[in-house]
């Protein structure tokens, strides 16, 4: 029997301390750690000082995985190009057993990312897959929204008994950018999918900047494609801004403990420029075929809270 | 005028006297005339890069496939998608056998490895399509019935909102040549997806893109430019 559950996504911020640079994640035991980095295929020093700052942070934080948002290696895609831009910037990381897993970014070339095993996309354009019973996370490729792909995530996303369900792809469906805006066409054939089968979190890039956008129908948004990149001045901060920096380069560590999916956003110099949680309500049942539908940010003013103040 | 037609005319009898090729049907010919804006060279030799703003004319008046099926009282739209769709179905049928002795495109550490892979599967489907010409697949009725399928999305707030996408981190140096090679490191424009979920799905590895105005069919894992129809968007 299928039962309609429901969930809402609640994002509360919480204070941030007086250190910044101090771990804010429960860092329990057994739960699913991860990192968030967008548009980092640069090569340079901007790169660079984020995968260090990555490193650092994984001394404290032990995530066993980190997932991309895409442009993924910026420019020539010659072997070398995927050490200097990939390989080497991230070599401790991988040297410690953390797995990456890539979308694609409209600077990527298909074939040779998605069969280039380190990213883990199986040979894949579009994938799943779940770090963890009761979570799964389902890579897109926004580039090329197809028929084929939006039946294989409708039947993907029905099948999956996954509590928490986590996108993440390139083009962000809401963003407060000057120069690329709201993805609307993805978001018109994505977002009813997305509510159809209760997606809790939606991670994307391709806007150089960091944006917590206030929940939409129900749904967290993250845009986080500042990893290498940074396009200074371009967040026009809106009416979807929860919180927005766009002065620096920056990356994410989530953690998901239960009901609960904790976040810390942190900069190149390794201070904390945002921090807080999204919460899920009620559970899905496994194997229902059928998760929760969230509605009440639908039917009431969002939850969320304005953007916590800046750490100094 | 006149001249035109005479060299409609004779472009018409040059390519019916060509070697055809498996993936080429009678009415080929026709697709010819309709793409006069460009040279045409002999079939040994690869044809040059189209300049995009030399233009494709309009198929209105060569539509063998539309008015045999509406001489036969099948619908005449459905006749071009099922054109279309043979003419898909052929060349991944060729395709399949060139690359039948080639590496696999496999899942490998070793980026050199793909790339060798990728190379060596493009290479292979060149050769078996030496002889494939601009309108092979997108003959000029399949053209024209894209651009009536691409037309309504592309007005009002929607329609600019498409074309923007289209600009978005486009590339500028594309060649618009049959089998040319995508060229390394250039971005793979997004295609906005109100005009993607209008047109007939494909199998992998094709995908469509537009280019500015125009569309390729690419072969994704060989990154091979199958075919391309000019001034798709308007």
């Amino acid at each position: 029997m299928h039962r309609l559950l429901f969930i809402a996504v609640l994002v509360s911020t919480l204070p941030l301390p007086v250190a910044a640079q101090e771990l804010r994640l429960p860092n329990k035991p057994g739960s699913v750690k991860f990192a968030v980095i967008g548009d980092t295929g640069t090569g340079d020093r901007n790169q660079l000082a984020i995968a260090n700052e990555l490193a650092s942070w994984r001394t404290r934080y032990p995530f066993d995985f980190a997932v991309m948002m895409g442009d993924n290696i910026y420019g020539g895609e010659r072997p070398s190009d995927f050490d200097k831009k990939f390989a080497i910037p991230y070599k401790p990381l991988l040297d410690a057993g953390v797995k990456f897993y890539a979308a694609l970014g409209n600077h990527d070339d298909p074939a040779l990312q998605r069969n280039y095993k380190p990213f883990n996309m199986n040979g894949e354009r579009f994938y799943s897959f779940r770090p963890q019973n009761g979570v799964r996370f389902f890579a897109l490729d926004s580039n090329y929204v197809d028929k084929a792909q939006l039946e294989w995530l409708d039947k993907e996303l029905a099948a999956s008994g996954s509590g928490w369900k986590i996108m993440f792809f390139h083009h962000p469906l809401y963003s407060s950018g000057e120069t690329h805006g709201s993805a609307e066409q993805q978001r018109a054939l994505l977002e009813p999918l997305f509510l159809k089968h209760g997606v809790n979190v939606v991670l994307s890039g391709h806007e150089h900047f960091y944006e917590r956008i206030k929940p939409q129908k129900g749904i967290a948004y993250f845009i986080i494609g500042s990893s290498a990149k940074l396009r200074k001045g371009d967040l026009q901060k809106s009416d979807l801004t929860a919180f927005g920096d766009d002065g620096e380069y920056a990356f994410m560590l989530m953690e998901i403990a239960g009901d609960e999916l904790f976040f810390q956003t942190i900069n190149q110099s390794g201070k904390t420029i945002d921090v807080g949680s999204v919460k899920r309500v009620g559970k899905a049942e496994p194997g229902s075929g059928r998760s929760a539908q969230p509605v009440v940010p639908q039917a009431k003013p969002s939850p969320a809270q304005p953007g916590p103040r800046q750490s100094k | 005028m006149k001249l035109i037609r005479i060299l409609v005319v004779a472009l018409f009898t040059v390519s019916c006297g060509r070697a055809s090729t498996s993936e080429r049907t009678d009415h080929k010919s026709d697709d010819s005339a309709a793409t006069s804006g460009e040279t045409r060279q002999p079939v040994a030799t690869p044809e040059p890069a189209t300049q995009p703003n030399q233009g494709e004319k309009p198929a209105a008046a060569l539509t063998p496939v539309a008015e045999q099926a509406k001489a036969t009282g099948v619908n005449p739209d459905a006749a071009v998608l099922a054109d279309f769709k043979s003419r898909i179905d052929a060349y991944m049928k060729l395709r399949k056998e060139a690359v039948k002795d080639a590496p696999r495109l496999k899942e490998t550490k070793d980026p050199a490895k793909i790339k060798a892979a990728q190379d060596a599967m493009s290479i292979q489907i060149r050769a078996a399509r030496a002889n494939a010409t601009h309108g092979d697949i997108f003959t000029p009725e399949i053209t024209a019935k894209f651009r009536r399928l691409l037309a309504p999305e592309l007005k009002g707030d929607e329609g600019r909102d498409a074309k923007a996408i289209i600009k978005d981190d486009a590339p500028t140096n594309i060649p618009f040549k049959v089998n040319a090679k995508y060229p390394e490191g250039a971005p793979v424009p997004t295609v906005p997806a109100s005009l993607l979920v209008n047109l007939p799905t494909l199998p992998e590895p094709l995908q469509f893109r537009i280019i500015e105005k125009h569309l390729i069919l690419l072969d994704e894992d060989a990154d091979i430019i199958v075919d391309y129809a000019l001034n798709i968007i308007k």
